[in-house]
């Protein structure tokens, strides 16, 4: 693994809990490779989410380094990430966090108009079709199952095309063919476009997809699992 | 249901604290504070006013004449009543002083008093001395402005008339001056034997004698007055006492506070829209807790009786908040209050002001809570499945239509009932409500207009406006209630705006272009030749009005009281300027009837102005009875004219036939229009050649005007700031009750490529268009407010007054800004994993 997209160096995550300050990640170190497909699994409150937030720069690490294409997310402030997202990165979040105030369709546009597309409306429709949500385009969030919501969120994630997606359970709440279309269209984005995934995951299916597992334990990496080495 | 479950519940959702409920607190207490300290406030003036009435008229009863003074045998029957009698002499007139071979003349209210002055009370002067050392001889006092005015110290000389007289002290404080009403000019006071020689009380003049008396103690003021009445019949003499000692004050306070008290229920208005948008937030953020209740068993009336009693437990709270402070600042500010204000105050805590403001809170809290309340029983336990957050729509059940109305017609009712003033407080309270309809409009049009804009290709591309532009069109009640609170509370203020710059325009441009330069009273008939030639020969006259005048009471109207006819309308309250004429004057437009032939000579026949005598519901061939110098005078309606009160010029009401008339003393009135350089010569030669008449300019009278009506737009801002501070906690409100879906958003766009710029311009935008949205509502209401104002109270012209209307506009415009950005600080410098994962 010459050059890996993201490289994290012995990170720590301490968070001001109502007992005083609790280390939630202790000491973690984890390369992902290009065009590689993570799967972190583990039990609840084990640190998946929080790993990937780190990975996001939605967290600042309380120590430890977290490289993303080369750049050191620690050093980088609050817009200097935001730029790096817009241009690098896609977030599905385990409760999707789509913007109430927003129909679907403009909650998938944002992300392409913040990246400057000119036909940022016309690619969101696009993409809410093919994760077969034409018919719900100018629904709001409140408006839609859980299921379609989820669908929207990765939508939103993906539509820019990005270099690097992290996605917190993005199965969860789909019934077997939706997941297994919401599978396909990841497995797509890696396949057609190179993406690297990294997929917080219950789901033993889609663990099953992955290039590699990584376990987690009490915020630590307590094994891996290699299926096939990245080229 | 069970009430006892309902209370339980109540109680148990009420340990949470106050987090969330201090804007429905503040709005209510508030507004309740508003009133309660007004009526407080009034009710300290006036039970000052009734406690020293006797102080303040200047005996424990007055009996005033006009034109003449009391006949022997009236004075004796006085003395019989009274322990004591005090004769004073009141008129206007101008003080001259030469100086240099200048003239310098000033109007001044001249009131000459007999050694028994003042009967209660004492005169303070300065320097201080006793009054009888001051008005020795030929010695007077005067108030301060005048003496400054004519450069006057004590121990100079002036002239009044064509006497001299050397002014002594300066006067501070006359114990009856409340008492006396609105003069035009300072008042000078002097020994009515010292005006002797001075020309000044020749027949005809205008002057008024008041007698004033002490009574023996415990003596019968209403059965005095019955039996004065009686043995005055058709004198002219007019009663009053001590039950009521400044009429004109009383008036005033009442008129004031009542108006005061409209500014404060239209603050409560205000108010209520920030208690029914907190109430709304709070119980959406219960929509969880209603359905889970209701999966566990609990009936809606149950969940509505239990966030009732708890709501009702807050108002309760608000309420006794806004009592207690509109109770303690009168308190508070009574020293100020008894320097400040020229008459006495009785400050202690009034109960039935409070007892007013309290239900006034009551209904509001009940009116705005209605709705948002009744919503709790259609909430579905389904809810807990489908979205947590998605509101009720639609309208509530029919009873709850019907209780709103009903709740807003009491309130208004009680207003209306309770400020003295019904009709100005129908129409205010039917502006509040078309206000709010306006506001309610334009919350709907502009989340329409953002919804459709926010698809526009336009827009595509211009992230941040987009946004904006989304989230005013899109769910949630933010931007109505934003709109409504701050929409109201801007249009009161624009409304203000706007009928005080007109109010101001009338009086200081637009009157003195038509009105007349100088208003002349006291001529007499045999200087009447003298003084028309010098003005016709004068270039600078344009034009010159003169009519005879006298002074009458219309006593009976069709043999009747007048007072019964009329009840309490201005023609008949005291005694009124009366004319005669032989043929209409010039521009008379006789609008029914006929004006008498010229030359009549028959019994006395009248013409009347129109309007009033409409007001009045005269007749023509009516008989009204007026009483001129103690004698009645009973002529029939033959004609009705136009009169127009508004220019200053010359304009009477009554106008009889002169055989009617003019055989009485009378004197003449003038009006000159002039150009102004030729006014200081006119005055010059008119007054040195006819010392006893009184110019006033009427510049200089509109000044006084400008200056009382300054005072009132005073208090009525002092007013409406209230309502303008209930519309800043209401927008604070608002704004934080965003805040957690500001920080979310914020975190979620961040997320997904924003920079804080971005993000910054979004929520600014979307304030800028709320605020905005408010102000052009609000420069609407306010400017037809204002023009209804102007056009049907004050029978005026209106003209948009912008200044005031901008400044409105971009207020409201920078506050919602303000509060937005104020809020927004905390969600742009949250970590978007520390926001997000809360929301797990
Ligand atoms: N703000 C916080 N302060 C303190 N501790 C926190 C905070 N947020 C989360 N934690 C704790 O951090 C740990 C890791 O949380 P995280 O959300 O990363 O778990 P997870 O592996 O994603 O679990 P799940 O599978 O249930 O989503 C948990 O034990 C949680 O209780
Ligand atoms: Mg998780």
């Amino acid at each position: 693994m010459t050059d890996p997209i993201l490289s994290l160096a012995d990170v720590t995550l301490t968070l001001a809990g109502n007992a005083g300050p609790v280390e939630i990640l202790h000491g973690i170190s984890l390369d992902v490779a290009r065009g590689e497909t993570l799967g972190l699994v583990g039990p609840s409150g084990s640190g998946k989410s929080s790993l990937l937030m780190l990975m996001g720069g939605l967290e600042r690490a309380s120590s430890g380094r977290v490289l993303a294409l080369g750049q050191d997310l620690t050093a980088m402030n609050e817009d200097a990430l935001a730029r790096f997202r817009r241009q690098h990165m896609g977030v599905v979040f385990q409760s999707f966090h789509l913007i109430p105030t927003m129909t679907a369709l403009e909650n998938v546009a944002t992300p392409l108009e913040l990246a400057g597309h000119r036909d940022a409306f016309d690619r969101a429709a696009e993409e809410l079709r093919s994760v077969g949500l034409g018919a719900r385009i100018d629904h709001y969030p409140s408006q839609m199952s859980g299921g379609e919501q989820q669908r929207v969120a990765l939508a939103r994630a993906a539509a820019p095309r990005p270099h690097l997606l992290l996605a917190d359970e993005p199965t969860g709440n789909l019934d077997g063919a939706n997941g297994e279309a919401i599978m396909d269209l990841l497995f797509g984005l890696r396949d057609r476009h190179g993406a690297t995934l990294v997929l917080v995951t219950h789901a033993p299916e889609l663990a099953a997809r992955c290039d590699r597992v990584v376990r987690l334990a009490d915020g630590r990496i307590a094994g891996q699992d290699v299926r096939r080495a990245a080229e | 249901m069970s009430v006892a479950v309902a209370v339980r519940i109540a109680r148990r959702e009420l340990r949470g604290g106050l987090r969330g409920f201090y804007v429905f607190l503040a709005c209510l207490a508030l507004g309740v504070a508003a009133i309660a300290a007004v009526g407080s406030i009034r009710e300290s003036i006036e039970a000052g006013l009734k406690r020293e009435g006797a102080l303040l008229l200047g005996g424990d009863a007055e009996m005033s004449l006009t034109y003449r003074h009391a006949e022997p045998a009236e004075r004796a029957w006085m003395e019989l009543i009274a322990v004591q009698v005090s004769e004073i002499v009141d008129f206007r007139s101008m003080v001259v002083v030469e100086r240099d071979g200048e003239t310098e003349r000033g109007l001044t209210q001249v009131k000459g008093v007999d050694a028994a002055y003042p009967l209660y009370g004492t005169v303070e002067l300065d320097p201080p001395m006793p009054l009888d050392q001051a008005l020795a001889g030929n010695g007077a006092v005067m108030e301060r402005v005048l003496a400054d005015r004519m450069g006057l110290v004590p121990g100079d000389q002036f002239r009044l008339g064509s006497a001299d007289y050397t002014l002594r002290a300066i006067l501070l404080r006359e114990p009856d001056g409340a008492g006396d009403g609105f003069g035009l000019g300072p008042r000078l006071i002097l020994r009515e034997a010292a005006l002797e020689g001075s020309g000044l009380l020749a027949p005809g003049t205008l002057y008024e004698t008041k007698y004033r008396l002490a009574l023996p103690s415990g003596a019968d003021l209403p059965a005095l007055e019955a039996r004065a009445v009686e043995r005055f019949a058709g004198k002219g003499m007019r009663w009053r006492d001590a039950r009521n000692g400044a009429p004109g004050m009383t008036r005033f306070v009442d008129r004031m506070a009542s108006f005061l008290v409209l500014v404060g229920l239209a603050g409560l208005a205000v108010g209520g829209v920030g208690v029914s948008a907190a109430v709304r937030a709070y119980l959406d953020g219960k929509t969880e807790v209603i359905a889970t209740l209701k999966t566990l068993g609990a009936e809606g009336r149950t969940i509505l009786m239990a966030y009732l009693i708890q709501i009702g437990a807050l108002a309760g709270l608000g309420i006794g908040i806004g009592l207690a402070l509109g109770a303690a600042l009168p308190l508070a500010a009574a020293p100020l209050m008894q320097a400040q204000l020229p008459v006495p105050v009785a400050v202690t805590v009034h109960v039935a002001p409070l007892a007013e403001a309290a239900l006034y809170g009551v209904l509001t809290a009940l009116l705005f809570t209605l709705w948002p309340l009744a919503r709790t029983e259609e909430v579905r336990a389904a809810a807990l499945f489908r979205d947590a957050s998605g509101r009720v729509r639609g309208w509530p059940r029919p009873v709850y239509i019907a209780a709103t109305g009903a709740l807003a017609a009491a309130l208004i009712g009680t207003a209306a009932a309770f400020s003295g003033v019904p009709k100005l407080a129908l129409w205010a309270a039917f502006g509040i409500v078309a206000a709010l309809g306006l506001l309610v409009l334009a919350a709907a049009g502009l989340r329409r207009l953002a919804r459709r804009l926010a698809r526009a290709r336009m827009v595509r591309g211009r992230t941040s406006l987009r946004l904006a532009l989304g989230a005013v069109g899109g769910p949630g009640g933010e931007a109505v209630s934003v709109v409504l609170s701050l929409g109201l509370g801007l249009s009161i203020l624009a409304a203000i705006g706007q009928i005080d710059a007109n109010l101001r325009g009338a009086i200081q441009q637009e009157l003195p272009e038509r009105a007349p330069a100088y208003f002349v009273v006291d001529i007499q008939p045999d200087q009447l030749a003298g003084f028309l030639e010098r003005l016709n020969r004068d270039p600078g006259v344009s034009k010159v009005e003169t009519a005879p005048m006298l002074r009458g009471v219309i006593t009976q109207i069709n043999g009747r009281p007048a007072t019964e006819v009329a009840g309490d309308h201005w023609v008949i309250r005291g005694d009124r300027g009366i004319t005669y004429a032989d043929r209409p004057p010039e521009g008379t437009v006789v609008t029914a009837g006929e004006w008498w032939p010229e030359g009549y000579d028959g019994p006395p026949v009248m013409s009347f102005a129109q309007e009033e005598a409409r007001e009045i519901g005269l007749r023509l061939g009516d008989a009204v009875t007026v009483n001129v110098l103690g004698r009645d005078i009973t002529a029939r309606i033959t004609s009705f004219r136009d009169v127009d009160f508004s220019t200053a010029g010359i304009g009477f009401v009554v106008t009889l036939n002169d055989g009617a008339l003019s055989g009485a003393p009378h004197t003449h009135i003038a009006t000159i229009h002039a150009e102004p350089e030729a006014e200081a010569a006119i005055l010059r030669d008119l007054a040195s050649a006819y010392p006893n008449i009184t110019a006033i300019r009427v510049r200089d009278a509109l000044d006084r005007v400008a200056e009382v009506l300054s005072a009132l737009a005073a208090a009525v801002a002092y007013g409406a700031s209230a309502t303008l501070v209930t519309g800043v906690i209401v927008l604070i409100g608002a704004a934080a009750a965003g805040e957690r879906a500001r920080i979310f958003e914020s975190a979620v766009l961040k997320t997904v490529g924003a920079v804080r710029g971005q993000v910054l311009a979004y929520f600014a935008l979307r304030s800028a268009m709320l605020g905005a949205a408010a102000g052009a509502v609000a420069i609407l209401a306010g400017g037809l407010a204002g023009w209804a104002v102007m056009r049907f109270v004050m029978e005026g012209s209106y003209a948009f007054e912008p200044v005031s209307a901008l400044a409105i506009v971009t207020g409201g415009a920078m506050a919602t800004l303000l509060a937005g950005l104020g809020f927004a600080w905390r969600p742009l410098a949250a970590r978007p994993a520390r926001v997000l994962r809360g929301r797990e």
